[in-house]
């Protein structure tokens, strides 16, 4: 480096670290005074890191950060005055009100979010830097993450994933020595972070984190290696937190008043200031024209922020689904066409669909075990390999934790991820990653990020499967805002279905019923879609409305003839998504029958089928001539042995004699 | 400018924490991050930084060591060499000082507005309390939403209930429980569903009860609730069952009995303190026979598949017999094989068992084809009712001496009225006329059928 360039590149760095700092202390003032609504870590003693490091990205590389995050947030370039007014809870501010400290986004300068959870942001890091590869562009993705998040399970997938995958990452671990007051020191058995990089097969190494000329050298390569496809850098820098945990908390139960202002000696700024100045890179004169300037924009900041308009309550759940506007040209074809030929199974119904999609997308990928070159285990993607490659047909290591997070931050970044995780019950492991990222996404962002992941795999009781593969989890995603669950019946519905997922910017759970995977039906030739939210009457009827779901419907069907004999006319309606629920359609056919029963092999408790009869018995009470009946699977977990097993899931004469029982109501 | 020293919060939610003590002293000049006050907050006292610096200022109301103090209460001021102290606002500093005025108010959801219903709106389980304590659900007032009556109106103690509600008041004669349905088509309709007698289960008042009541007669004027027996609850059920499952279609016919007659006579006379067969006896067998050359008469449509009987072993005639109680139909197991005299003893001791109720399940079952008779009561034609799961019912009516034409030549003869209800899901109108009419045949000739033996 050039000493102009490096000087430029060093007052650069300085700036950002007095912005911070500045910041943050108008930040722990406002918090005194009860301006600030919610939580509020600094980032006071830290600045070298996120400043050094963000010195060398370009506005289209990404940031994952932590709770931490105020300063990675500035250093990528958020205004102050957003990251202010979110503090406030003011509409002005970068999430509109509706994250705070720990939800900060501003996917305009690559700022992809600050996260409430400990680790998550080590995956979405990863997912940037697929969507990279995918994109075949040389921008790179950062994750940073305190000392706590290093012995958390994402942390050692994340790794893993990268390494293996050469992707374009740098892992920034802030080691300040404590996880709120837990020492590192106690809570690692490898105290080193620097060293784990071996384990996973990439460089890793340990700096001093309040040293902003060695971080900018070493995150400079970092980046640099990233960027030529070097892949992956795990970089410790060791820095310590001069303010408490959190504003509000106790700093000296832990550590001692000494200990802390042993370390403001060590000021990273003061630091870098004195050493420009000694070694007459930087005039003093230089270093209070940036503090004068950056005091004066830190006022304004907050001046700003305190004049932004609080939220309008009326849009409180604006942004939790995507509102863009439909970019599919593929026919909305809700009913099936009568005349219909052309019978396939539901696995190659979707196997259509996805790879009439892929064809059409680049940006579609699809991750799972076994879904490269064996074509799935349930033949999902068979043959599909051999078209796309291994980037977009990628096999995974068995870590449903890693890569569902990681597809998180590949939608967060623009690719379409498709996640096959053959049974539903594997994918338990990244519940968190589901629930609290991919679901919470675009309402933390206020809509200004997509989430379009399609997640699928298998549900459902039968052929002695036991019970970690065989539960039926639809209910459980129904009750997450910014979910949708779709659970198809029939080849048609599968197909329409799943293309309308992969042309959607919404997270979607596809959850297909094992025991009806090769169920043929007629699937017509040609391209369409269904839109979610639209139920379907399978079967019209005068007497009972019957509400039911994959398999359930098959067998309520199987019972209608008979009962219809007896005089007994039966409406069968499969809602085909449990999230969005068509209640309208079932509302009008219990209008017409006066009587509901729900088939739901789920579990009761707070389920499908509960859901269905209150909104039912709300809505619709005066068309009711008899109570609302329910069919649940057994509340237990699914056993083996087949007496065991059928005596856990509803059967079609328990369909049949609840229709006759509800008829004499 | 000078600087307010305000209350912060300590963990998430503290509202209020208890001031200790100042670390320093009035006059004192504070640097940023130094200790100024002690707080107690929910878990501990902490030492509290200063934000800023400046020259402390103690107001004289600021609050003593030991009070309760608000979040975001002022306490004191950090100010500039020679700058004024301000005074902390008129309120007392302990009352939260945070500013909430600016925050928006939360949406005010309007309460829907409902329609109200004439008849008194209440859950099923609200119905069933109040008729279990005796109370008119009429003559309460509703105080929950849209006036709908809840539990806690019924439950109101006497003493405090409307005059009108006093257990005393005479228990309505009516059923209690409506389904929300029904009561809604009762409103529709100007029908008072509490004077209906309920269908459903425990006797709860569905749709097809009061849409039934609208089409009867004067469903307005107070009525009798005849109590229900179990066996008119069963017929009942047979009958609707028999209405909801079949296509029926009744074919009537005119035959001459009088050989049938003088048949029956004969039997009398020569008649040697056995059973002698009655009409029916004789229509039975006779039946029996023209069934063996139409089998599709005697189906039984069980379930998913219809079941033609076993012929003669099989084909067993339910005989509808009147009973105090209302309506049996005892079957005579093998009528298709018995002899006619041996039918006759079957049959009356089916019809005394009938009339003293005992009866056994198995006497009752098994059918493939019903006969009734009606001619006692002075009946010709009538629509009888299918015995589901059989495919067909005959009536016989009375038989009346009447003239008739034979050879132009104006004769009396014994006239019969025939009536055959099928099912036209099974059989069609041709099949059942053919029927009707070898029926006719061996009626008009009995000897000769009876003779010859199987059809
Ligand atoms: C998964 C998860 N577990 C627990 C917490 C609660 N929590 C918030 S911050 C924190 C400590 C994190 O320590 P570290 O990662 O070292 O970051 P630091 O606060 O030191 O910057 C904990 C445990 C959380 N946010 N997420
Ligand atoms: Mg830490």
């Amino acid at each position: 480096m050039t000493s102009v360039s490096a000087a430029s590149t060093y007052l650069g760095i300085y700036r950002t670290m007095q912005l911070i700092r500045q910041t943050e202390e108008e930040l722990a003032r406002c918090h005194q005074r009860g301006l600030i609504h919610g939580a509020c870590h600094t980032y006071v003693g830290e600045e070298a890191i996120a400043s050094s490091v963000c010195a060398h990205l370009r506005k289209e590389d990404v940031v994952f950060s932590t709770h931490r995050g105020h300063g990675h947030a500035l250093a990528k370039g958020l205004p102050p005055s957003e990251l202010i007014a979110e503090l406030f809870g003011r509409q002005t501010g970068c999430s509109r009100g509706r994250g705070g400290s720990m939800h900060l986004f501003s996917p305009e300068v690559g700022m992809m979010g600050t996260s409430g959870i400990v680790g998550p942001c080590v995956l979405q890091a990863c997912g940037g830097g697929y969507s990279f590869k995918m994109k075949k562009i040389d921008n790179v993705a950062v994750a940073f993450f305190g000392d706590g998040a290093v012995n958390n399970g994402a942390f050692h997938e994340g790794l893993n994933m990268a390494s293996i995958w050469k992707l374009p990452v740098l892992f920034i671990c802030e080691n300040n020595q404590f996880a709120t007051e837990v020492p590192f020191a106690y809570a690692a058995g490898n105290p080193s972070v620097g060293s784990r990089g071996v384990a996973y097969g990439l460089p890793g190494l340990t700096v001093d984190g309040n040293d902003a000329i060695e971080l900018s050298r070493v995150a400079s390569e970092a980046v640099e290696r990233a960027r030529s496809g070097g892949g992956p850098t795990l970089i410790e820098c060791m820095t310590y937190r001069t303010r408490a945990h959190a504003e509000g908390m106790g700093d000296f139960g832990y550590r001692t008043r000494e200990d802390v202002d042993g370390w403001k000696q060590r000021c990273p700024i003061q630091r870098l200031r004195t050493n420009c100045v000694a070694e007459k890179l930087i005039s003093a004169a230089d270093f209070d024209a940036v503090d004068a300037e950056i005091k004066k924009l830190v006022d304004e900041a907050r001046r700003l922020a305190e004049a932004g308009p609080f939220p309008d309550p009326a849009t409180a759940t604006q942004h939790a689904y995507s509102e863009s506007p439909r970019s599919s040209t593929t026919p909305i074809q809700n009913v099936r066409p009568a005349a219909t030929v052309r019978e396939i199974t539901m696995t190659q119904a979707t196997h259509e669909a996805l790879s009439e999609e892929m064809a059409k997308n680049p940006l579609i990928f699809v991750m799972g075990e076994g879904i490269g070159k064996r074509g799935g285990n349930f033949m999902t993607t068979a043959g599909l390999y051999n078209i796309y490659g291994p980037t977009r047909l990628c096999d995974t290591p068995i870590c449903e934790r890693g890569f569902v997070g990681l597809a998180c931050g590949a939608g967060m970044t623009g690719t379409r991820p498709v996640i096959d995780f053959m049974f539903a019950d594997f994918v338990l492991d990244s519940v968190g990653e589901i629930v609290n990222q991919i679901a919470k996404m675009q309402y933390m962002s206020s809509g200004r990020l997509k989430m379009p992941v399609l997640l699928r795999g298998c549900i459902g009781i039968g052929h002695s499967a036991a019970t970690h593969h065989s539960g039926n989890y639809y209910a459980m995603y129904a009750q997450i805002p910014g979910l949708k669950v779709v659970v198809p019946s029939s080849a048609y519905d599968a197909k329409g279905l799943f293309k309308h997922a992969l042309n959607s910017d919404d997270p979607v759970l596809f959850l297909e019923h094992r025991e009806i995977l090769s169920i043929k039906g007629p699937v017509p030739e040609g391209e369409y879609e269904i839109e979610f939210g639209r139920a379907n009457v399978v079967r019209s009827g005068r007497d009972v409305t019957v509400v039911a779901l994959a398999r359930m419907v098959h067998l309520t069907l199987s019972v209608c003839d008979e009962l219809e004999k007896s005089g007994i006319s039966v409406e069968v309606i499969d809602p085909r998504t449990v999230l969005p629920l068509d209640i309208e359609t079932i509302l009008q056919s219990v209008k017409k029958t006066g009587r509901l029963l729900v088939v739901d092999e789920g579990f009761a408790p707070c389920g499908f089928a509960v859901d269905v009869a209150a909104q039912v018995a709300d809505r619709g009470f005066n068309d009711l001539d008899a109570p609302i009946k329910r069919i649940n699977g057994a509340f237990t977990p699914t056993p083996y042995s087949p007496p065991l097993e059928k005596a856990v899931v509803p059967q079609s004469d328990d369909i049949l004699k609840a229709i006759r029982d509800l008829m004499n109501e | 400018m000078p600087f307010e020293i305000t209350i912060p919060r300590l963990g998430w939610s503290m509202e209020e924490g208890t001031f200790v003590r100042w670390l320093k002293k009035a006059g004192d000049f504070i640097q940023a991050g130094e200790a100024v006050f002690e707080l107690e907050g929910e878990k501990a006292a902490q030492d509290i930084e200063a934000v800023d610096s400046g020259i402390l200022r103690i107001p004289a109301n600021a609050p003593q060591p030991g009070t309760i103090v608000a979040v975001g209460a002022v306490i004191g001021f950090l100010v500039a060499e020679g700058e004024a102290t301000p005074t902390v606002g008129s309120s007392n500093p302990s009352s939260a000082a945070v500013n909430q005025a600016s925050l928006p108010k939360p949406i005010a959801l309007e309460p829907k507005v409902v329609e109200p219903v004439s008849a008194p709106a209440a859950a099923p389980s609200v119905r069933r309390l109040a008729r279990e304590m005796g109370i008119k659900l009429a003559s309460l007032e509703g105080s929950g939403p849209a006036g709908r009556i809840t539990a806690d109106d019924v439950r109101t103690p006497i003493s405090k209930r409307p005059l009108t509600t006093t257990a005393s008041a005479a228990p309505a004669h009516a059923a209690g429980v409506a389904s929300p349905r029904a009561r809604r088509v009762a409103g529709e309709l100007g029908i008072d569903w509490r004077r209906l007698q309920g269908t459903g289960r425990d006797g709860r008042v569905r749709e097809r009860d009061v849409r039934q009541a609208a089409s009867g007669p004067d469903s307005g004027t107070p009525a009798t609730v005849v109590s229900v027996s179990s066996r008119r609850r069963t017929i009942s059920n047979r009958m609707m069952a028999s209405r909801d499952r079949t296509a029926p279609v009744t074919l009537t016919t005119r035959v001459d009995a009088t050989n049938l007659v003088s048949l029956r006579n004969q039997f009398k006379q020569a008649g040697s303190g056995g059973t002698i067969p009655s009409y029916t006896d004789i229509v039975v067998k006779l039946t029996t026979l023209a069934l063996q050359q139409h089998p599709m008469l005697a189906v039984r449509d069980e379930a998913d598949k219809w079941v033609i009987p076993e012929m003669p072993d099989g084909l067993h005639i339910g005989l509808a017999v009147d009973t105090d109680d209302g309506l049996v139909v005892p079957v005579v197991h093998g009528a298709g094989a018995l002899g006619l005299f041996d039918l006759a003893k079957r049959t009356l001791g089916l019809i005394e068992k009938s009339r003293t109720g005992r009866l056994t399940v198995a006497e009752m079952q098994g059918a493939v084809f019903t006969i009734t008779n009606l001619g006692a009561f002075g009946i010709d034609g009538f629509t009888p009712i299918i015995n589901v799961p059989e495919t067909a019912v005959l009536g016989l009516g009375r038989i009346r001496r009447e003239p008739v034409v034979i050879d132009d030549q104006i004769v009396a003869r014994d006239q019969m009225t025939l009536s055959l209800t099928f099912d036209h899901r099974i059989v069609d109108g041709a099949p059942a006329a053919r029927f009707l009419q070898t029926v006719s045949q061996a009626i008009e000739n009995p000897s000769a059928w009876l003779l010859r033996g199987e059809g």
